[in-house]
């Protein structure tokens, strides 16, 4: 390269060299305190239902893939766990009226979908477990046009106005029912011929499995999603803290031995409790 | 003349508006505050009032936090200021002869007018993406098809409003007079282009109007600017208030329309 060329642009790459090194610099700034905060009072806050088999299960010697996580996580952080049952959670459709504040929780676990309609109101971590509608009938399928099919939305974030225009779409008629003894009722006694639930929840239903099979449903409109971690929105410092202690955790292999020990993959498996 | 020496041409009215943008401190500077004073002070500043505080009740419903959604429309800010004040330089090179020798060559009109804008938009593109180096601070990810992709875009839209800023200069005789008009232009078309404030798309127009006053959804809506954020936040973030194709249309149609006429302003004067 010729010296004119090289003095020609000199002063234009120590102008662009100095503005992208103030950039950079500004880009390291913390954004929130979100973090700051938990490091000086030591304490990872995890709110949970108290009960959502395998993420929450209640039971000291396997708590749950999700509190086990959030425990991990916790310790790669340097900081303690401290798990908040709140039998609120899931008592309603709407979360709002599960009350969860921000004095209660920094995450919040335990079935949250990683849907966009989670993410209207926290910052989601995918956690690697699947979740999303499923369908139960004796022949793995979805009944025949006109059919009646007995409905549990839950309470995970997954797309329930979704699910309805794929069942109208379908030729179904869609019954809503209020609890998984409901939805096990009515489909053990024939009034409905198939049940679409939350893939975890089919875990709470006290069907025969020999007799009954789980199946994915799949449309433009709903795919199986993530679960995941649920964060405050704007608590930036403390997601990107969580998100290289789970990267550090799956580089270890510890998460792939959480998601076989609770059996959070992909499979569906219906289990008599 | 040859194909080559009009391409050399253009090349050279192109490497001028390069060189002398990339020498201007207290251009570079603007570039750099802006992105600084919108993401940094604003987007952190504001980011309390839209945070969650109790599940389920949120005001800023989107799936995205505040400075996610910002950071888009604060890369269309700082190339709106750059393209459309590019007609400062026209207006320099008219007040002090340099347009008038660039003029009496054998060039073309047209090809002096492309070279020129497609230095703006070479340098408003450049200013562009100097916010995304912010992009970890406002956690937002990019791949490299999507960084492509929102760059391409970005360049479409910078060669429309230099275009623009050439029109406006055809009509502004003085220095000072373009610094009041940019102003009046440049801040208004940004504040009424969705940037700062979500318009909800799951919202009927009806609905929105009790969100907002009819007259701010009008001027949102009659906005292109409102469309050329929204296909860039459809790239970036990958959430779209419009159906996509909206924005790549009015991206595209502005840098045609703006384009041709600047050429014609260009002829006459």
């Amino acid at each position: 390269m010729s010296r004119s060329v090289v003095n020609r642009w000199r002063a234009a790459a120590v102008n662009l060299g100095a503005v992208i090194v103030l950039l950079v610099a500004a880009s390291l700034l913390p954004p929130d305190t979100s973090l700051s905060d938990r490091e000086r009072s030591g304490v990872l806050k995890l709110c949970v239902p108290q009960s959502f088999p395998p993420l929450v299960t209640g039971d000291p010697e396997m708590p749950g893939y999700d509190v086990e996580l959030a425990g991990a996580i916790a310790s790669e952080m340097g900081l303690r766990l401290q798990v908040n049952t709140l039998p609120a959670i899931g008592r309603d459709y709407n979360p709002r009226n599960w009350s969860l504040t921000r004095a209660q929780c920094d995450i919040i676990g335990g079935g949250v979908a990683d849907s966009a309609q989670t993410r209207s109101f926290l910052q989601t971590i995918p956690t690697d477990s699947r979740t999303g509608w499923i369908g139960i009938s004796a022949t793995g399928t979805m009944p025949e046009t006109g059919s009646v099919v007995a409905v549990l939305p839950g309470t995970s974030g997954l797309d329930r106005v979704a699910l309805s225009t794929w069942l109208r779409s379908q030729g179904l008629r869609g019954q809503l029912v209020r609890s998984p003894v409901q939805l096990s009722q009515d489909l053990a006694s024939g009034v409905a011929q198939t049940a679409v639930t939350e893939r975890f929840l089919a875990n709470g239903l006290e069907l025969d499995p020999a007799a009954n099979k789980a199946f994915w449903l799949e449309s433009d409109h709903f795919a199986p999603v993530s679960t995941a971690l649920g964060l405050w929105k704007g608590d930036q410092t403390l997601k990107r803290a969580v998100e290289a202690a789970t990267t550090r955790l799956e580089a270890s292999g510890s998460l792939e031995k959480l998601r076989k020990r609770y059996g959070v993959g992909a499979e569906l498996t219906l289990t008599n409790p | 003349m040859t194909a080559i020496m009009l391409l050399r041409g253009v090349y050279a009215v192109w490497l001028r508006e390069i060189t002398r943008a990339t020498r201007d401190r207290a251009q570079l500077i603007g570039g750099v505050s802006r992105p600084l004073i919108w993401l940094l002070i604003l987007g952190v500043g504001l980011n309390p009032y839209f945070r969650g505080e109790v599940y389920g009740e949120v005001r800023f419903v989107i799936p995205f936090t505040y400075l996610q959604f910002l950071f888009p429309a604060v890369i269309v800010l700082n190339i709106m200021y750059t393209s459309i004040q590019f007609a400062v330089s026209v207006i320099w090179d008219r007040e002090f002869g340099f347009l008038r020798e660039v003029l009496v060559s054998p060039m073309p009109r047209r090809l002096i007018l492309l070279g020129k804008v497609l230095g703006g938009s070479t340098i408003a593109t450049l200013h562009g993406s100097l916010v995304l180096i912010l992009a970890r601070f406002a956690d937002v990810t990019l791949s490299i098809p999507q960084m492509l992709t929102a760059l391409g875009l970005m360049f479409v839209l910078a060669f429309g409003l230099t275009s623009f800023g050439v029109i406006l200069a055809a009509r502004v005789r003085s220095f000072e007079g373009f610094g009041v008009f940019s102003n009046t232009i440049i801040l208004p078309l940004y504040f009424t282009s969705s940037s700062v404030f979500p318009l909800d798309p799951s919202l009927t127009r009806t609905q929105m109007v009790t969100a907002y006053p009819e007259w701010l959804v009008f001027l949102m809506q009659i906005n292109p600017i409102t469309y050329a954020v929204d296909a860039l936040r459809g790239v970036i973030i990958g959430f779209n208030q419009f159906p996509p194709a909206y924005g790549l249309m009015v991206i595209f149609g502005m840098a045609v329309v703006f384009f041709v006429v600047a050429l014609i302003d260009f002829g006459r004067s």
